[in-house]
């Protein structure tokens, strides 16, 4: 059986990305007409005339570096602040921390640019309103745009690193607290590097997002004429005629900057062993930390005010005003922005599409790539390595110019699956196979292979030893990748623009074509009605796998 | 030899009053067209009912473009209607790999750009179809030969401003007060994606010359994809006045009680069409070309421009609501459009590094 699913997996995952990539490359070469296959002409002036851009990129790396640092923060200090001390509402701020993940960060960057705009921004009208001067806070630049990001893509890095300090062997941190070490000592030296692989495959995965990422450089940029590459591509994919090759050279030079990335988070994860799940029981056990339990939870519920709370009320307030202001004296409501957004009907279908889609899409992706991590971290298969660098590419391409690739692609095939959802499943599952791979590499690179030798030995089969050791120790990685992808698919953007078709919408295009070119007030209330759809499907779906689990134990 | 030459006569006299027939029949679209509730068709309307859809790519804004064509479906019920819509060039490079792939989805587009309507006719990806409703719109606005395009609509751009952080007697009056230092940080214009930005920069030139521009850049106009986010922040107070304010916009704006004001400036307000035309290999003909029709007539007419506050290019169509006649402007388009999609890449280098993006 294992020699059966290892060319599988390896055979799908492969040509599900290297399909695109082809046309992707071809059209980073093409100098002649744009989106023709082969190209009439090639030439390297795509990649020449980056240099033109080296404004826009480094504009990109400044913001990717600076929104990298604070969500890698923002999520580390949250998971052991959740998962290693005792705090009151410690349950229900776990679930409350997740939340911005399930929002559209196009609901952030709106929100945002409602609350610290310049001059007439919230934050700047109260500011006035004490004295000061209106331009005390721009969220329309890099330092805006980095912040927005690192708050709604902190949360996925929570989400990571607490996955990994769940997997970790509390006994480590209280050898530490009995040898003398402070609490501040133990979370710096035994706390972070135990869970240093969930903590650099967290910081890849959110530094690679953070490249690729759209809506807040969108919304917050422009307006401040600070382009990053993705806005930067949008625009090229956008003007007469195309400018395809450039925005693909674009796209494909960030796969270089993710290649050594990658390399660097090898380098550091081969130093030692991370395995924390050994053949040891252990019972966790948050640390004690007296008074400051009340300042760690303030510390989560900040949080949550300015990544969840603050936006949701900003958009709530928008959602009902006859034209979007901040001027509330100039404030007239009403209810007809829902009463559009119900009626225009392509949002029903669009978001019934987008949870079916990451239903779907997330329930193939995560047997897939659990089986795939297995093989490339354990079964030492030949060429593994160059399989994950394959599957990891588009995680490092912004999904704009994968999406093209994928258009192109997919055309081509004599399958007649173009307009429909099944293009749409197939590409997400394409874009999404990293987010997979790098959530459960970290906990598969922490369970000990001890464990399944013991199997082994006492005469378990592969698959025996799989359904028995392996998969239950997997499984909690397993419900947050699944979780992950299923948010990841009902908010996709990027590659979804080129390939939906009339009758096979998605929901987060339709609000950005709303933002752009309906109105802000109609976009608040589409957001509003996705995000409550989001929290709902959440709702059943943590119900339904609770309601399992209990059954399990009974 | 008399009698031959009276046959011949008579079949000369016979020959061009059938020319004239079918010079009357091709101008009308077909020999006798059916007449509808307020407008006529050529399409065969049973066999529109039973294809049961239309499908229509569009730049148009989503809702009103739902309001649109869900004023078709109602007097069609049994024709379903859905769209996509997108910019320009992503519309366009949606069509063109589709038509590379021979997957045919859409029946009928609109789009603004006459660059990306001319390509597609040179590329044959129009379906030749002469709506009977054509003779109501002036030559210079459809197609050459008629039957592949028609100008739906006109989209013309004048200066608007927020009368709470600009008084009357301080807004610019014309095209040339917007180059005051005092607008510096606080003008915004529409990316270089724009059609109609495109027309604007093209016909300012012409009438003030290149350094209109040059001067205009050192204000560091803001640039945004739609005029929606225009006049989103300049309500806001997030800048003051809008250069290139598109008339639909101010229309929609002032219309939801949005502290706008509109200045019409004396030496014209650049303008160019909303382009509609039937995709060719459509997979639903009859629906499309009847979908055309009604669009066309006074009833589609009408429904844009209560939709999307449009103007329409027919004399005798009324303008949307709280708007002005077409025929009551001074409108600048340009007098060889040739050479305006010419002009494209050097309005795109310029408009580009005006606005940041390069």
């Amino acid at each position: 059986m294992r020699y059966l699913i290892t060319p599988l997996v390896l055979l799908t995952c492969g040509s599900l990305v290297l399909y695109p990539v082809v046309f992707l490359v071809s059209e980073s070469f093409n100098v002649g007409e744009p989106g023709v296959f082969p190209p009439q002409a090639v030439g390297w002036s795509n990649y020449l005339n980056l240099y033109d851009d080296s404004r826009i990129l480094a504009n990109t790396a400044l913001v990717a570096c600076l929104a990298t640092v604070m969500a890698v923060v923002f999520g580390f200090t949250l998971a052991w602040i959740l998962t290693r001390t005792a705090i009151p509402g410690r349950a229900m701020l776990e679930r409350l921390l997740e939340l911005p993940y399930y929002m559209t960060p196009l609901v952030g960057a709106m929100a945002w640019g409602i609350i610290a705009g310049p001059k007439t921004g919230m934050v700047n009208q109260v500011v006035t309103y004490f004295g000061g001067s209106g331009d005390f806070i721009d969220v329309y630049g890099p330092y805006g745009i980095a912040w927005v990001m690192a708050l709604f893509e902190g949360t996925v890095a929570f989400v990571m690193i607490s996955a990994a300090m769940k997997s970790m062997d509390p006994s480590l941190e209280e050898s530490s607290r009995v040898m003398g070490a402070s609490k501040l000592q133990t979370a710096l030296r035994i706390t972070l590097p135990m869970v240093a692989p969930g903590v650099v495959s967290a910081t890849i995965f959110v530094f690679a997002e953070m490249l690729g990422s759209f809506a807040a450089a969108f919304v917050l940029g422009i307006p401040g004429r600070f382009y990053v590459v993705t806005t930067a591509i949008w625009q090229a994919t956008l003007s007469y005629p195309p400018e395809y090759g450039r925005a693909a050279a674009m796209g494909l030079s960030l796969f270089l900057v993710m290649l050594v990335m990658l390399g660097l988070s090898r380098l550091i994860l081969r130093r030692g062993s991370y395995a924390t799940i050994t053949g040891k029981a252990f019972r966790p056990r948050p640390l004690e930390v007296g008074g400051l339990r009340y300042l760690l939870a303030g510390v989560c519920w900040l949080y949550v005010v300015l990544s969840v709370l603050l936006p949701l009320a900003a958009l709530l307030l928008t959602s009902f005003q006859k034209f979007a202001t901040v001027l509330l004296a100039q404030s007239s409501f009403t209810l007809d922005n829902y009463r559009s957004a119900l009626d225009m009907g392509a949002l029903g279908s669009a978001l019934e599409n987008s949870l079916f889609l990451g239903f779907v899409v997330a329930s193939i992706a995560v047997p897939l790539v659990s089986v795939l991590v297995w093989l490339i971290y354990r079964g030492n298969i030949p060429g593994g390595r160059l399989v994950e660098s394959v599957v990891m590419f588009p995680q490092a391409v912004p999904r704009l110019v994968f999406g093209l690739g994928l258009l192109w692609a997919w055309l081509t095939m004599p399958i007649p699956i173009y307009g429909t959802l099944w293009l749409l499943g197939i590409a997400y599952l394409t874009v999404f196979l990293p987010l997979g791979m790098r959530t459960m590499a970290g906990v598969v690179l922490q369970v000990d292979r001890g464990l399944e030798e013991c199997a082994r030995v006492c005469g378990a089969s592969w698959a025996h030893q799989m359904r028995t050791v392996t998969l239950p120790l997997l499984r909690p990685g397993m419900v947050a990748a699944w979780l992950l992808i299923f948010i990841a698919g009902v908010r996709e953007l990027g590659v979804s623009i080129f390939l939906m078709g009339p009758n096979a919408k998605v929901v987060a295009p339709a609000i950005v074509n709303s933002w752009l070119s309906s109105s802000s007030e109609l976009s608040a209330a589409m957001a509003l009605l996705q995000t409550l759809a989001v929290f709902a499907a959440v709702a059943v779906l943590f119900i339904a796998v609770r309601r399992v689990a209990g059954e399990e134990k009974a | 030899m008399i009698a031959s030459k009276a046959g011949r006569v008579a079949s000369a006299v016979a020959g061009a009053a059938l020319l004239l027939l079918s010079h009357q029949a091709a101008a009308a679209g077909c020999a006798s067209p059916q007449q509808m509730d307020g407008f006529k068709t050529c399409a065969d309307v049973a066999k529109a009912k039973q294809e049961g859809a239309v499908v229509i790519y569009t730049t148009d804004p989503e809702r009103g473009t739902a309001e649109l064509l869900g004023a078709f479906n109602k007097m069609f019920p049994e024709i379903k209607t859905s769209f996509v819509r997108l910019q320009a060039g992503a519309l366009y490079a949606k069509l063109m790999a589709e038509r590379r792939a021979n997957s045919h989805l859409v029946d009928a587009m609109q789009i603004s750009d006459l660059g990306f309507v001319l390509d597609l006719q040179k590329r044959g990806g129009y379906m030749h179809y002469v709506s009977p409703e054509m003779a109501a719109y002036k030559d210079g606005y459809k197609s050459s030969p008629e039957g592949y395009w028609t100008w739906g609509t006109i989209i013309m751009a004048g200066i608007a401003y927020n009368p709470k952080t600009v008084s009357a007697a301080d807004a610019p009056k014309d095209w040339k007060d917007l180059l005051d230092p005092k607008w510096k940080g606080e003008i915004s214009v529409k990316v270089s994606n724009s059609g109609l930005q495109h027309v604007a920069w093209y016909e300012l030139r012409r009438l003030y010359g290149p350094e209109y521009w040059t001067k205009f850049a050192e204000l560091q106009p803001k640039a945004y994809d739609s005029y929606v986010q225009q006049f989103d922040r300049m309500v806001n107070g997030q800048g003051k006045v809008i250069h290139t304010a598109q008339y639909s916009g101010y229309l929609e704006f002032k219309a939801k009680g949005a502290p706008v004001e509109f200045v019409y400036p004396p030496d014209g307000l650049p303008a160019g069409p909303e382009t509609w035309g039937l995709i060719a290999e459509a997979p639903h003909p009859a629906a499309a070309q009847l979908f055309m029709d009604w669009l066309l007539g006074l009833p589609g007419q009408v429904a844009i421009g209560n939709a999307l506050h449009l103007n329409s290019p027919r004399d005798d169509a009324p303008p949307p609501p709280g708007g002005v006649s077409v025929s009551k402007l001074k409108l600048i388009f340009p007098s060889d459009w040739a050479d305006f999609i010419s002009t494209r890449p050097a309005f795109a280098k310029e408009w580009d590094k005006m606005t940041g993006l390069k």
